[in-house]
């Protein structure tokens, strides 16, 4: 397990202010506040890559760590090689879709935006 | 992997046999990969086109391993056993259809085994196929599977009926190979020979890997559209593939080719109408039947009309053949 303090790297996960809130929110909300925030990606979607947001218990053993906005990220190495530079946003208002990955690695995304292919 | 003993019959007989009666087949250089773990079944739902999370215990489906551009990979029988999924892939591609699997496997419970080497697949086909001696007391409906007992070795019967006609897959560990080819020979159920199996293929208009099948083509075209879900949602490539559906964007068609003439064609000809390109054959073979018939199998562009014929190119000629539709209007 490696663990770093989020700089502002293109080679890290970041997460904006706005995001964590509402990831704290969420995790008060299902009585998880001491959880990590699991961050990966999975096979399926129409383009090949869909991604994976998920409270844990803790990070896993091989799990890369991220620490930014008082929230503690963990991300899967293979996962991560897809991940990184990625920025977890949040959006909301009329349009809003909620928490939308911004992803350098993404090449083509699918039409409703929920899974990508590098 | 081919034991015989009795190779005392004709091309014809064989034919006879195999569209007739019943014959015996070497199918172990079909892929088959054991995939292990909670979420192997998942994971391969959400990497091709045929709904597969209903698949009960025992039963099989026929599914398409799609690029995320929509093309086809392969085209997979998946069969639910006990413990394990075994996948039949295309001979050629087996080793592409574990790598794509693993590629797309992250932290899911999934472990890939290519079993193809350490096990042997012989099939017995045809309209009397049922009533051969190991397979008499097996009821089996297509893409059901049964474990038998062939003189001693536990087999795995799968019925695929790959050639549109009634099949049943007999799989053993490779050191009992022999015993169910034995059995079978000595029963009196004849092996008929890969040339054979090839000119029944293309005459049941069976689309296979490297020929029919491959990134070139998606499953539209190829006349794989039974084995494609539109309602279970996502898979790598659903986009394109409900696309092409949805709009009939489907460039080309799957066809059969029948014609009467001794000259010889390549695979890889063009097929001309009024003088045009219109299409590509992609197989053929000629019937042992003691006239000059042969047959194949092509694509060609869709607005080819669906009764008449088409031309093959063959060293400057051209060759009349008449088209017999593979895939359904709809």
């Amino acid at each position: 397990m490696t663990t770093q303090t989020a700089e502002r790297t293109p080679l890290t996960i970041h997460i904006t202010e706005k995001a964590a809130q509402h990831i704290r929110k969420f995790a008060e909300q299902a009585g998880k506040t001491a959880s990590v925030l699991r961050v990966g990606v999975k096979g399926g979607g129409c383009s090949g890559l869909t991604y994976v947001l998920d409270l844990a218990d803790a990070p896993g053993e091989n799990d890369k760590v991220i620490q930014e906005h008082g929230l503690t990220l963990c991300v899967d190495k293979k996962s991560y090689i897809f991940l990184a530079g990625t920025t977890l946003e949040y959006s909301d208002g009329l349009n809003g879709k909620g928490f939308v990955f911004n992803n350098p690695n993404a090449k083509t995304t699918c039409g409703c935006g929920t899974s990508f292919s590098v | 992997m081919v034991r015989s003993q009795q190779q005392t019959t004709s091309t014809a007989e064989e034919y006879e046999a195999l569209t007739k009666g019943a014959a015996l087949l070497d199918r172990s250089a079909v892929g088959r990969l054991r995939l292990d773990g909670k979420d192997a079944l998942d994971l391969l739902n959400r990497l091709s086109t045929n709904q597969l999370l209903d698949l009960a215990l025992g039963q099989g489906r026929p599914t398409v391993l799609t690029s995320n551009k929509g093309r086809i990979i392969d085209l997979l029988t998946v069969f639910r056993l006990e413990g394990y999924l075994l996948v039949l892939t295309s001979a050629e591609a087996r080793q592409k259809v574990a790598e794509h699997i693993n590629f797309y496997t992250f932290g899911e419970d999934v472990h890939v085994e290519d079993v193809t080497d350490s096990t042997s697949m012989l099939s017995v086909c045809g309209p009397l196929a049922s009533e051969s001696p190991p397979l008499a007391s097996v009821e089996l409906n297509l893409y059901e599977s049964a474990s038998a007992d062939i003189q001693g070795v536990t087999t795995t019967v799968l019925r695929t009926d790959s050639l549109d006609l009634p099949g049943y897959d007999l799989i053993v560990p490779l050191e009992h190979e022999a015993q169910p080819w034995e059995y079978l020979e000595v029963a009196g159920v004849p092996h008929v020979s890969g040339r054979v199996v090839e000119t029944v293929r293309i005459m049941r208009g069976i689309p296979v890997h490297g020929h029919e099948l491959g990134e070139d083509f998606n499953p539209l075209e190829a006349g794989l559209k039974p084995f494609i879900s539109f309602t279970k949602g996502c898979y790598v490539g659903q986009e394109v593939v409900a696309r092409l559906n949805t709009y009939q964007k489907a460039q080309r068609r799957l066809v059969g080719l029948k014609w009467g003439t001794d000259a010889p064609v390549k695979a890889g000809a063009e097929l001309k109408l009024d003088g045009q390109v219109v299409g590509v054959l992609t197989s053929f073979a000629r019937l042992p039947t003691g006239l000059i018939i042969n047959v194949g199998l092509g694509y060609v562009k869709k607005s080819v009309p669906r009764s008449g014929g088409v031309g093959i190119s063959a060293d400057g000629n051209v060759l009349q053949a008449n088209l017999i539709e593979v895939v359904p209007d709809k």
